[in-house]
């Protein structure tokens, strides 16, 4: 009989399982004590001073937000209140939201909160992608705020009879059959006024998230389609 | 490398469904590989099919290659797909070595 | 209950958790045939089952019946491998019941609710529309109480009886199962951090906890089924938890992508899915190789006659392995490299993905641990195949693979449109929708969703009748 080989030794293969298992655990949670304070929202005063956060905070919603290609980066990135010369965020044009530039902190922490309950209580996951992810029946909300359909030239605004991209959105979250775009319909969940409010303002702060240049190229590719 | 750039231009539309079918028989290789290699050790197949698996090991990294090229990928994920390559290449071996030892001693 | 040959109460309650499983799983499939055929026609059960409902209930019916499944192998295996009867069985049926009574409730208002208003008290009472985790508050805590209850059965069996590798593996791993659920537990504004820890629990149990139970019921089924070497089998285990860990934590990075979280997740989670796939196929020829080599041993003894004791749950254990390196390891890694992933997230190819991985890496070995039940309760010394468990098989693994090429398919169409070429707004989401390959593609899986419910028929027919057969050697 060989000698017995510490290849062949179940607690040696035992305490390599533990020690695998720990350490990945370590790191995984080191990592996220690296990630959390990356990810956490910011605030008003970040974006007075021109802080540039990867979540930032919900009075963002008074700026004007776009997603352009960051030369440095190579991909794209929100850009919050107009550009810089080095491209990125320069935090100083606003924009009007809901007729108003100047939301308090409290007043847009409240929109969100509200929406961000209605994003979950009104099951959007399951049928929308949020951040990419969910279901994939309807189109995906991580840029919605910044898609061309609502914008000005899109269809949206004309279709609800509504004169602003967060009018429009609000009106159709509250009554989605009445305005079919597709076969494929949105349902009547009961949004309320305020609640559709709330959600506008969900998906606008949504479209300021950083999220490394996902969605690739959005609206930005206009009429390429040869593979349909 | 951390934090670096992910990719300097997109992928080229007619290049996806390379990537696609290269990535999948990265794994469908490697797969053969694996399975002639543990055949020939089990005596299911004769000596020279050795040389058969590890063929497919090559055509495995190749696909790799292929694949990892087309998505013109970063510095570091070819690092991750070379320590993966390797990986695969030793897998059977060690699984053999150690399957065997302990299967002696359980019956001798 | 009549007729069974069980003398142990753990293994009586192992066929409750098995019995209602399935029942669950019929759930999912029904579910998932009105969202397949939503896809197709979207005008049906508009406005009185939604997608959204259907969806959810297709998916939450998918992770209970698991979870039921898993509970009942648990109680099963542990018998045998400790040595005692279960401890705490009575608790355990309280539970059982418990749980049943829970999930019936969640399903219930889920169907018939619905949707609430956007306050705190749908996210208690109606659901958390959280994918996957949508169980409402109360309902999370209800599950937090069965699991603890569950675990302490587990454990002080454990400590009471003999602590085999595969109980010190499961012991180690419901913990861990249980304790990740903790993470998805809360709410907050902040989208980011939620799907971060959306994640822990999400990407954690699919693809680290349930991975490495999965490893240890193929152990407990190699030695019980083929009577592969304990000390073989063990070692393999171990090797089996060290990789399946040590990629699949890490591999977290893959969910990281895209969520806002920092680039360095990118190289991350590229490295460490690409290692993720190497456990599968580790996995996968060692389930063949033990089997080889015991036939070999036996076939040495002039022995003409198959060691397998229990043919349709061994078959399903092979799927298994199969399934396991086909769904999660091929499917998975060529839409994972972020280089790819930045155009295919969120797409159908993540569907195909998903079916195929939740299939091959769990239903199908919890079906195999069902068929040990039956084989268990009858009496029964080698099972052999019926006609009925045979078309399950074929109906039902022919299903999932077919719905998952389609899916492949409708994908590819999908993303190459909608992404790749439109940057994926609301007009390129809608042209990627309208494509032919893609309308076929859903018209297919919708066909393959048919023929995996039929399999699912001749299933049930067969657990329910293979334990009176004839051909089976008592």
């Amino acid at each position: 009989m060989a000698n017995k080989s510490v290849w062949r030794d179940n607690r040696f293969w035992q305490r390599s399982a533990g020690w695998v298992t720990g350490v990945a655990a370590v790191l995984l949670m080191w990592l996220t004590f690296d990630t959390i304070p990356q990810i956490t929202m910011g605030t008003d005063a970040d974006l007075e001073k021109g802080v540039t956060k990867r979540v930032p905070g919900p009075t963002v919603i008074n700026y004007k937000i776009t997603y352009e290609m960051d030369k440095k980066r190579h991909h794209e990135i929100p850009v919050i209140g107009g550009a810089n010369a080095e491209g990125t965020s320069s935090f100083q044009e606003k924009e009007k939201f809901f007729g108003r530039d100047d939301w308090t902190e409290e007043e847009a922490a409240e929109m969100l909160h509200l929406g961000k309950l209605g994003s979950q209580t009104k099951n959007c996951m399951n049928c929308h992608t949020i951040l990419g992810n969910g279901a994939y029946y309807a189109p995906d909300l991580t840029k919605a705020w910044l898609d061309p359909a609502w914008g000005p030239e899109g269809s949206m605004q004309a279709m609800t009879g509504k004169d602003t991209k967060e009018e429009a959105m609000a009106e159709f979250l509250q009554f989605p059959s009445q305005y079919p775009t597709h076969a494929r319909m949105m349902p009547n969940l009961g949004i309320t006024a305020e609640e559709a409010k709330g959600l506008v303002t969900f998906l606008k702060h949504m479209s300021s998230i950083d999220t490394n240049g996902f969605p690739r190229n959005f609206g930005k590719i206009q009429g390429a389609v040869h593979g349909k | 490398m951390v934090g670096g750039i992910l990719m300097t231009q997109d992928i080229h539309v007619d290049d996806f469904l390379t990537i696609f079918v290269s990535s999948t028989l990265v794994l469908v290789f490697g797969g053969f590989y694996v399975g002639i290699y543990t055949a020939v050790k089990v005596k299911l197949l004769k000596k020279w099919a050795m040389s058969i698996s590890y063929l497919f090991w090559m055509l495995c990294a190749y696909c790799m290659y292929l694949m990892g090229s087309l998505m013109h990928v970063n510095d570091f994920t070819v690092k991750a797909l070379v320590v993966a390559a390797i990986g695969l290449f030793l897998l059977p071996h060690a699984v053999y070595y150690m399957q065997d030892r302990v299967h002696e001693e359980n019956e001798h | 209950m009549a007729n069974s040959y069980l003398t142990s109460e753990s293994k009586r309650l192992a066929t409750w958790y098995f019995t209602f499983a399935a029942i669950i799983f019929g759930a999912q499939l029904l579910f998932g045939l009105v969202a397949a055929t939503q896809y197709v026609m979207p005008s049906f059960l508009f406005e009185v089952v939604d997608f959204s409902v259907a969806r959810m209930i297709h998916i939450n019916a998918l992770i209970v019946w698991m979870v039921f499944a898993m509970f009942g192998s648990v109680y099963w295996l542990l018998p045998d491998e400790t040595g005692i009867e279960t401890v705490g069985i009575g608790l355990g049926k309280l539970l059982f019941w418990a749980f049943a009574a829970a999930i019936v409730v969640v399903v219930l208002v889920y169907l018939f609710i619905q949707v609430g208003p956007a306050d705190e008290t749908s996210i208690w009472f109606i659901h958390e529309g959280r994918e996957y985790i949508e169980a409402p508050r109360w309902a999370d805590f209800a599950i937090v109480v069965v699991v603890l209850g569950f675990i302490s059965n587990l454990y002080l069996t454990g400590m009471k009886g003999n602590r085999s590798g595969i109980v010190t593996v499961l012991m180690a791993d419901m913990i861990a199962f249980a304790g990740i659920y903790l993470a998805g537990m809360f709410f907050t504004d902040n989208v980011s951090v939620d799907q971060f820890w959306w994640w822990w629990v999400i990407h954690l149990w699919v693809e680290a906890t349930w991975e490495v139970f999965v490893g240890s019921l193929a152990a407990y089924g190699l030695i019980t089924m083929i009577g592969a070497h304990r000390k073989v089998v063990e070692m393999w285990l171990w090797i089996e938890v060290a990789m399946l860990f040590g990629s699949g934590i890490l591999g977290m990075g893959h969910h990281y992508f895209w969520i806002g979280t920092p680039e360095y997740w990118w190289e991350i989670g590229a490295l460490f899915s690409a290692l993720e796939p190497l456990p599968l196929v580790a996995m996968f020829i060692h389930v063949l190789y033990d089997w080889g080599k015991m036939q070999g041993e036996e076939d040495a003894k002039g022995k003409e006659h198959s060691v397998i004791t229990n043919k349709p749950a061994f078959t399903w254990f092979i799927l298994n392995a199969f399934g396991n390196f086909l769904g999660a390891g091929i499917w998975g890694f060529f839409h994972t490299l972020p280089q790819v992933n930045l155009y295919t997230h969120g797409t159908q190819f993540t569907s195909a993905h998903g079916h195929l991985a939740f299939f091959g890496a769990y239903a199908t070995i919890l079906i195999g641990m069902m068929y040990l039940g039956v084989q268990g309760k009858n009496g029964i010394k080698v099972m052999n195949h019926t006609k009925s468990s045979i078309w399950a098989t074929c109906m039902i693994f022919g299903g999932v693979l077919g719905m998952t090429m389609a899916l492949t398919v409708a994908g590819y169409a999908d993303f190459i449109i909608s992404r790749a070429q439109w940057g994926a707004t609301w007009e390129g989401y809608f042209a990627g929708q309208g494509g032919i390959w893609y309308a076929q593609g859903m018209g297919w899986r919708l066909i393959m969703g048919v023929i995996t419910f039929t399999g699912f028929l001749f299933l049930v027919k067969d657990l329910l009748s293979t334990g009176k057969a004839a051909n089976h050697v008592r």
